[in-house]
């Protein structure tokens, strides 16, 4: 299948047609759809090798054409984010670094002015850098896409970082710090990753409010200097393009820019997470967040189908999933609940079961989703849940190449983490191969009881004290190796947690 | 069911409002039933995205039944004779029991609100009042719901089209229209015409009592207990005067109570028939094969027992400026609302510009308001065109101590300044390069155009896709200044001051710009991506790099929230990233 698509807008006709049933399909309606009968769907997914061009400099990009609208979009993810630094950089200064890389200006261009010169042109740019990666982006009309290259380009290796547009995101994101322990979800995010992955990782490095304000503009164009250059950039392309004139018009941009120093590798945490149930008390809330689970596994591994399946079976299938279907049908023990299990791209990603419940229903909730895992380990997965899950993946899989931009994103994904693209060609043979069998040998592997950590953010007084009608289920019962500890709230701006 | 991203859906509404010219030329087809079939084949992609729309919204309602069409968007998930149940004969027993028993329970109920009405007790719904029987009664309808669960299959429509391979099944309520929509791989496209062809022809609403609550409580949460929910309920409710537009969508909480599964079903026959219906398809299809489907399946339902009537009642012309004031837990804001026209009235495209002009990172209000005077963290301007009426709103959001009569004065001086000189070129030329952009923007994805198609079809006919952009790009700078002089006079005009309560504690600075109904979204959406899982990555990168290409269309003060949105999509994404797909 080509995804070059021809101007079919334009060639389509309009045809009124007041009546007149074609004699097509003229068979009874079937009693139920179960018994529909339906053509296979001939689909073959893009051969990444075909839109894959080598740039200046060791950059990188995907082109996917579509020129059905004249539209051009550009996705460029840099190698970077807060895992690396220069030197002895201040935390904090990656995502600082990423969002005034659009809102402040450029050499030549003071902020306001890029602003109107890109709304001017109808264009949209954005930038941002994360824990391991960073973006930036552009979507422009074709007759524009010469200025808008040259903005674009403009801003990624010229930015002005002006001093007004930084102190106003410093004084805003000073305010989020100051509301760090107001939100369950907030503080269950932080302290999940710290049980994961310890304290000295940099994924679990906090920002604090001293941190915040030493970062200064010069801060800022050190990291833009280490970090943003061709060495670090793919590029995923889509729209209204020839291949060979976006690559020429790239390599021009690229070609004069010196390759500055590697990004490096994502550090690995190295870190031991200890079973036990783990509490953090808010005294003002009525409902617990709970997460419940251990490390899993990376991307490469070759499981990786039985296990998305027994995952979406166990709690990942919304709706349709045991976890959730058992926790809140039986009435209202939890608002939502459910399971992912991660494949970690740089280091081991982890198995998390996560519910949100009333304070007095989270031992029960608990309960539930300890036996729901034990249960998907002892007892083969049904027919009817295997066919339904595995259908849900194959037949969905087209939707990954929904769209030009789409496909050109995926294909730089699996590069950016280095993967096979073979995976896509044989995704869907793999996954209808799952057995029920493979279901319950993967959950016996790696699903371990023994090893989980339970994380309860709330009210801790009520989620103990539990149901009166239920006194036999006590969250503290439930504690992996008999292990129950006190996490207290650190202070929000210097990020201290204070001796229990 | 992945009913993932239901507040991006929505939003997906909200910023394909405005119009544009690029041409859409469907295949339309028309079945003597009266529904009609709009159909974009577009091979390539090997899916297809489906929806059909109602004309039917809270503006055909009436007293004492307001809320019903918005109802029908969770009953219509309920099943038929078919699905849902495992015995349709037994399931529609007990439904008639339950009805007949909710009937003699109203009758208790009405008299607990005469009695509250006349000062003889304090709360109809305290359970102290009620005598035996009444007790009785309602213990015998929880004896027959217990009945009925056994009967019912959960969740059987979503876990039909989720087994094979379907996405993003939802639906959606305004003033003027109903929609339904979902995605279907290619090969799927006669299970579309079995299940909502089914779910019209024999719908079976089961859970019409229980649903109902959760109505209820939907009410609750979005309005009762936001902190501006009721106040901005009561500003629309004083806004119009004569026009059903000054009720709710969700409806007022009295009616909810009392609605009737019969009242409901009276509802449905005259405004879910064929004939006030129309569907649309874009996607990798055959439109032949389509059609043929359509007759089969739509076909077999009959005509309404008549056709709807447009609405009678007209807003009656406002003789003096109304104003409130009230207090929340909110940051201090000023709405300021003028009537102005219907969609499609010919000063509308002046407006739409007008709004525009006024809106956005580089326009008049932030510039002038927010940056240079500093008087507002945040202020837009907008014209909404409904159905039957429209108006113009400006709202701003006072920074610091900045009394919000001071931002309403300098937003006076903005719109006076519209009045007294004509827009500069290159601002006007700005707007107009966004919306010829938005034309090509909003034709991108087939789930975007086949809402739109379906929305202009509700409106004022699918063909109105095609020439509202042209409208736009026509406006001249004399137009602005006239629209300008003649609807934005004090007389016409209501404005609602927002004062902070006392307790209220500083908020996150992210949603300082956000009204109420923002926020709501940036909460639901925040929670939907907290219960995201990486299995999701590959739908939330898909729905990011749309958002992202639309990102220049979404009307201006849309455009703090949809920022918003893309950055806590884009953090969930590193964060699930982080833990690994």
């Amino acid at each position: 299948m080509s995804l070059r698509k021809t101007r079919q807008l334009a060639l389509l006709l309009t045809v009124i047609l007041m009546s007149g049933p074609a004699a097509l399909a003229q068979q009874e309606i079937v009693d139920h759809p179960r018994d529909l009968v339906f053509a296979g769907l001939d689909f073959e997914p893009p051969d990444a090798s075909q839109h894959r061009y080598e740039l200046e400099h060791g950059a990188i990009a995907f082109v996917v054409e579509d020129h059905e609208l004249p539209l051009v979009n550009i996705a460029l993810s840099i190698r970077t984010g807060s895992f690396t630094a220069p030197g002895q950089a201040t935390p904090g200064v990656a995502s600082l670094t990423g969002s005034q890389l659009r809102s402040g200006g450029t050499a030549s261009l003071a902020p306001a002015d890029f602003d109107e010169e890109l709304d001017f042109l109808a264009a949209s740019v954005g930038s941002g850098f994360g824990a391991t990666s960073g973006n930036a982006n552009m979507n422009c009309l074709t007759k524009d896409l010469e200025a808008c290259l040259g903005l674009f380009f403009e801003m990624l290796r010229e930015p002005r970082f002006d001093e007004e547009r930084m102190n106003l995101a410093k004084s805003q994101s000073r305010q989020s710090m100051e509301r760090r322990n107001d939100s369950t979800t907030g503080i269950e995010r932080r302290e999940w990753s710290r049980l994961m992955y310890g304290n000295e990782h940099f994924s679990t490095q906090a920002l604090t409010a001293a941190d915040l304000e030493s970062l200064t503009t010069e801060d800022l164009s050190a990291f833009h200097q280490f970090a943003v250059h061709p060495g670090n950039f793919l590029f995923a392309v889509s729209g209204d393009i020839e291949p060979d004139m976006i690559v020429a018009a790239l390599n021009s941009y690229l070609s004069e820019w010196p390759v500055g120093e590697a990004a490096g590798d994502v550090p690995e945490p190295g870190f031991e997470p200890q079973p036990g149930l783990y509490l953090v008390h808010k005294e003002d809330v009525n409902q617990g967040r709970v997460s419940l689970g251990h490390l899993s596994t990376r991307l490469g591994n070759p499981d990786r189908f039985a296990l998305q399946i027994m995952n979406d079976i166990l709690g990942g299938g919304g709706f349709t999933s045991r976890i959730m279907s058992r926790v809140r049908s039986d009435e209202g023990l939890a608002y939502s609940a459910g399971a992912n299990f991660g494949f970690g791209v740089h280091y081991e990603g982890s198995f998390r079961a996560a519910f949100q419940s009333r304070s007095e229903a989270v031992a029960r909730a608990t309960a539930i989703v300890l036996e729901e895992v034990e249960r998907i380990r002892n007892e083969p997965v049904s027919e009817e849940e295997l066919a339904t899950s595995k259908a849900s993946f194959i037949e969905s899989f087209t939707r990954n190449f929904a769209s030009a931009g789409q496909t050109a994103g995926l294909f730089a994904s699996f590069e950016q983490q280095g993967r096979d693209f073979d995976y896509l060609n044989t995704y869907r043979e793999n996954m209808a191969a799952v057995t029920a069998a493979d279901v319950m040998r993967v959950a016996q592997e790696y699903l371990h009881p023994d090893r989980l950590v339970i994380l309860a953010v709330g009210n801790v007084d009520d989620m103990l004290a539990g149901d009166p009608d239920h006194p036999d289920v006590l969250l503290e019962g439930l504690a992996p190796a008999g292990n129950v500890q006190r996490i207290p709230l650190p202070d929000p701006l210097t990020m201290q947690y204070p001796e229990q | 069911m992945r009913r993932t991203l239901l507040a991006l859906s929505v939003l997906m509404l909200a910023g394909t409002s405005s119009a544009f010219a690029q041409q859409v030329t469907p295949i339309v087809h028309q079945l003597e039933n009266g529904m009609t079939f709009i159909l974009i084949p577009r091979p390539g992609d090997p899916n297809i995205s489906a929806g059909w729309v109602t004309k039917v919204g809270s503006v055909d309602e009436s007293a004492g039944i307001t809320g019903v069409a918005h109802l029908f968007e969770h009953m219509m998930f309920k099943g038929t004779e078919t699905i849902g149940t495992t015995d349709a004969e037994a399931d529609r027993r007990v439904i008639e029991h339950l009805d007949s028993l909710k009937g003699q329970i109203r009758r208790h109920e009405q008299e607990l609100i005469r009695q509250q009405r006349l000062g003889l007790i304090d709360d109809w719904k305290n359970v102290e009042h009620r005598t035996a029987e009444h007790r009785d009664l309602l213990d015998d309808f929880e004896t027959a719901l217990a009945e009925q669960k056994g009967l019912i299959i959960k969740d059987d429509f979503d876990r039909i089209y989720t087994g094979q391979g379907a996405s993003g099944m939802n639906a959606g309520t305004s003033n003027d229209f109903t929609v339904y929509f979902i995605n279907v791989p290619a090969n799927k496209l006669e299970l579309w015409f079995w299940m909502e062809s089914d779910r019209l022809n024999t719908p079976v609403f089961r859970e019409f009592y229980s649903e109902r609550d959760v109505v209820h409580e939907e009410r609750r949460l979005r309005v009762d207990s936001t902190p501006t929910g009721l106040l901005n309920e009561q500003f629309n409710a004083m806004f119009w005067e004569s026009s059903p537009y000054g009720w709710p969508v969700i409806g007022w909480p009295s009616d909810l109570y009392g609605l009737t599964r019969e009242e409901a079903l009276d509802f449905f026959d005259v405004y879910y028939a064929p004939n006030n219906l129309a569907a649309a398809l874009v996607g990798d299809f055959d439109a032949d094969e389509a059609i043929a489907w359509a007759e089969k399946y739509f076909g077999r339902i009959p005509r309404g027992p008549r056709e709807p009537e447009p609405v009678r009642t007209e807003e009656m012309v406002q003789q003096s400026e109304k104003r409130m004031t009230g207090t929340a837990e909110t940051t201090p804001q000023v709405q300021i609302r003028y009537h102005t026209v219907a969609d499609g009235h010919v000063d509308e495209p002046a407006l739409l510009v007008l709004g525009q002009i006024l809106s956005g990172r580089t326009g008049r209000l932030f510039k002038s308001i927010v940056e240079d005077q500093e008087l507002a963290t945040q202020a837009f301007g907008s014209q909404s065109g409904l159905k039957y009426a429209g108006s113009f709103q400006v709202v701003a959001q006072a920074k610091g101590d900045t009394p919000p009569e001071t931002v309403e004065k300098a937003i006076y001086a903005e719109l006076e300044r519209l009045k007294g000189e004509p827009v500069g070129e290159r601002e006007l030329q700005k707007v107009k390069n966004q919306n010829a952009a938005g034309e090509y923007r909003r034709l991108q994805s087939s789930f975007g155009l086949m809402v739109q198609l379906l929305i202009f079809e509700a409106g004022r006919g699918w063909e109105t896709i095609n020439t509202s952009g042209a409208a736009l790009q026509a406006v001249t700078a004399e137009d602005i200044q006239r629209v300008a002089s003649t609807y934005f006079e004090p007389e016409n005009r209501s404005v609602a001051i927002y004062y902070r309560a006392e307790s209220a504690e500083p908020e996150d600075p992210r949603l300082a710009g956000l009204d109420e109904q923002e926020r709501q979204t940036i909460t639901m959406v925040g929670q939907q991506l907290a219960g995201a899982t990486a299995e999701q990555l590959t739908p939330l990168r898909q729905q990011l790099a749309q958002m992202e290409g639309q990102s220049a269309q979404v009307p201006p003060e849309n455009q703090d929230m949809f920022e918003l949105m893309i950055e806590l999509i884009r953090e969930r994404i590193a964060e699930l990233e982080e833990e690994g797909e």
